[in-house]
């Protein structure tokens, strides 16, 4: 597995200085007014070289640098743009994982674009500069999250290191302890062992670790050698695929609507298929000559995944339209992508993939009809003298959803 | 054969698949879901309800109990013990507690509630499921019909799914039968009430005629009874004095159901 991390900017401080574009170069702290008893979420390079840490109080970060200015963060903002960083990076990789402060790609494997994962991480480096409208971010690639992140950290903004399969250990070596993700009682005791760097911990044999740490040391063990399997934590993308037919002249015959409908459809649901994609919602939006424009929406009954299939659902929704003026444009969108439905062995999980795709099929009911349309009955640990205490409803819950 | 005719109907399954010809002696034997119920499986439906098809249990009078909706939760909680079940409650009278005290799983248990009255969406609901991979559906319809123009078409999607998918979809309709869903049965099982099973003055069960009024997996014109052997409660073994025995549930043949009654006290 190869993974990329690019640390950049806080979130919060890009969307502030988007905001508050006169306080570029100034030092900035994001997290309310100093007189609010909050922590600082971010803060601008400036006021970081005043000794200012995210997680202080605001009132001590205004003692370290009275000059800052102090802006509120926008947590709408920050999740808009945290949305669109995942939605422009999918295009490059399978696998995204963004946080306010980095963002993880999953490079396995190879990209048709791109000759190999150095041209690959740059064309992810030049995507974030680009949607975060700043410096570009430092970028590292390594065999697994944790190496990867560490190589990212030990990089500049703008530049990518990479350390190839073999190198882990050898690159972690001079790293102090602090840069482990594990309880600081650890590194202290390693510390007190006078260990000060993460390769003479990593000369440590397994045995030893675990004997002092428990399974907190074989995990330590485990990062050290870049085998720790955390992997990327990919979330679902909020995708909407969006196609419009202009009509120039404005048009009310149906025979030409229901063409440029189905035109959208027939686009859009060969782009599905094609990237194994199926959708989950369909819109249709008509803009009208001299009047609102008027749209419906559907969430479908079963996630469609080609032309013929979002052309269906298409089909539905004209119906209920009502167009009261020449219709000058017509939309189709798709949203709630996501991966087509495909059936896996079960191996080790009792029961049958089924299973989960009639929950999956459950919920998309209860997201069309309402919570009380699809339920599990349960039988109440405490049941009354009433029958209708005697069980309890349930959402139906894929087995793959319960931790 | 000539070879015109042979060129055509080549080019016919061709266009249309291997099932668009079929000749009239290799009609396919129907997959069967067995239910373990003597009555049903060997009388009734050689060998179980029809997998791929819709089974009617109708009622068999227009007032007073037919025991369908009993009989359609006891094949329910039956199929739940071994595989994932749908149930539409268009008649709005499920009560999960007793689909409990007939044996039912309730984690493999999924209760569809379309509102009342809403055939249509009931019936396209299910369809999602089954679509999704759902292999055995009850339908528990309401005595209030809409008219059959406003969800015959859910109903002949549903049936396309249920062929297609080789589902178990059982409906419990009331009389009469509309005639959309006549039609699209495949095996019509008439369910007349034959008199209460009492035990020390309680009500334990409900004895049940069912005849196969229609039936293109079997030969039409059977009859069967059952006995429909509610679950008793703990405090109603109290009530009489009796040990708290909680009786499981089970659907016997008359039969079956005639020594066992005669060994009750009382």
């Amino acid at each position: 597995m190869r993974i990329l991390c690019a640390r950049y900017r806080h979130l919060g401080l890009v969307t502030a200085l988007r905001r508050f574009a006169e306080l570029r170069g100034e030092p900035v702290i994001v997290g309310g007014a100093p007189e609010l008893r909050l922590p600082v979420i971010a803060a601008s390079p400036a006021a970081a070289r005043a000794g200012v840490r995210p997680g202080q109080p605001l009132r001590q970060a205004q003692q370290l640098c009275p000059a800052a200015a102090f802006v509120p963060f926008d947590a709408a903002a920050t999740e808009a743009l945290r949305a669109e960083i995942s939605a422009r990076l999918h295009q490059l990789a399978p696998t995204v994982e963004v946080s306010d402060e980095e963002a993880l790609c999953d490079l396995s494997g190879r990209h048709a674009a791109y000759p190999d994962e150095g041209a690959w991480g740059v064309a992810a480096s030049r995507v974030l500069t680009a949607v975060l409208d700043a410096d570009p971010p430092a970028v590292g690639i390594a065999g697994s999250r944790f190496v990867a992140r560490m190589a990212a950290r030990e990089s500049r903004p703008g530049r990518l290191r990479r350390v190839r399969p073999g190198e882990e250990t050898a690159f972690l070596a001079p790293l102090p302890l602090a840069v482990l993700p594990v309880d600081r009682a650890i590194t202290a005791r390693l510390a007190d062992f006078g260990l000060d760097c993460l390769g003479a911990v990593a000369a440590l044999s397994p045995a030893e670790l675990q004997r002092q740490f428990g399974p907190a040391g074989m995990e330590v063990h485990r990062l050290l050698r870049a085998q720790d399997g955390d992997g990327i934590l990919g979330g679902a993308v909020h995708r909407v695929w969006t196609e419009c037919v202009v009509l120039d002249p404005p048009v009310a015959e149906l025979e030409t609507l229901v063409a440029a409908a189905r035109r959208c459809a027939r686009i859009t649901g060969d782009r599905l298929q094609a990237e194994g994609l199926s959708c989950g919602e369909v819109g249709v939006t008509m803009e009208l000559e001299d009047a609102p424009a008027v749209a419906a929406a559907a969430v479908l009954a079963a996630p469609a995944g080609s032309g013929a299939e979002v052309w269906t659902a298409v089909l539905a929704l004209l119906g209920e339209l009502h167009p009261s003026a020449p219709v000058s444009a017509l939309r189709v969108e798709l949203t709630r992508i996501a991966p087509g439905a495909g059936r896996q062995a079960d191996l080790l999980r009792p029961g049958d993939a089924a299973r989960d795709s009639i929950a999956a099929a459950a919920t998309r009911l209860r997201t069309r009809f309402g919570e009380a349309a699809a339920r599990r009955p349960k039988l109440a640990v405490d049941p009354g003298d009433l029958p209708e205490r005697r069980f309890v409803w349930e959402a139906p819950v894929a087995a793959g959803a319960v931790r | 054969m000539s070879d015109s005719l042979a060129a055509a109907l080549a080019t016919l399954k061709r266009r249309y698949g291997p099932k668009a010809l079929r000749r009239g002696g290799l009609a396919e034997v129907a997959d069967v879901w067995p239910t373990g119920v003597p009555a049903i499986d060997g009388v009734l439906a050689p060998g179980g309800l029809p997998r791929g098809r819709v089974t009617l249990l109708l009622a068999g009078t227009r007032s007073g109990p037919s025991g369908r909706l009993t009989l359609l939760q006891s094949l329910a909680a039956l199929a739940s013990r071994s595989q994932e079940v749908g149930y539409v409650d268009l008649a709005g009278t499920l009560d999960p507690g007793f689909l409990a005290d007939l044996g039912a799983d309730l984690d493999a248990c999924l209760v569809l509630d379309p509102g009342a009255g809403r055939w249509a969406r009931g019936l396209a609901m299910g369809r999602s499921l089954i679509t999704a991979g759902l292999p055995w559906l009850a339908v528990a319809l309401g005595a209030e019909q809409p008219r059959s123009a406003v969800w015959e078409h859910a109903l002949t999607a549903l049936v396309e799914v249920v062929a297609r998918r080789g589902a178990v979809c059982v409906v419990a309709v009331p009389a009469p039968a509309a005639a959309p869903l006549a039609y699209a049965s495949s095996l019509t099982l008439t369910c007349a009430a034959m008199g209460w099973q009492r035990a020390h003055g309680d009500v334990t069960g409900l004895r049940v005629r069912l005849t196969t009024t229609k039936s293109k997996v079997s030969t039409p014109g059977v009859e069967a009874s059952v006995l429909l052997h509610y679950p008793r409660t703990y405090a109603a073994a109290e009530v009489v004095g009796l040990p708290a025995v909680l009786v499981p549930p089970v659907m016997v043949s008359t039969e079956e159901a005639l020594p066992r009654l005669a060994g009750m006290p009382g």
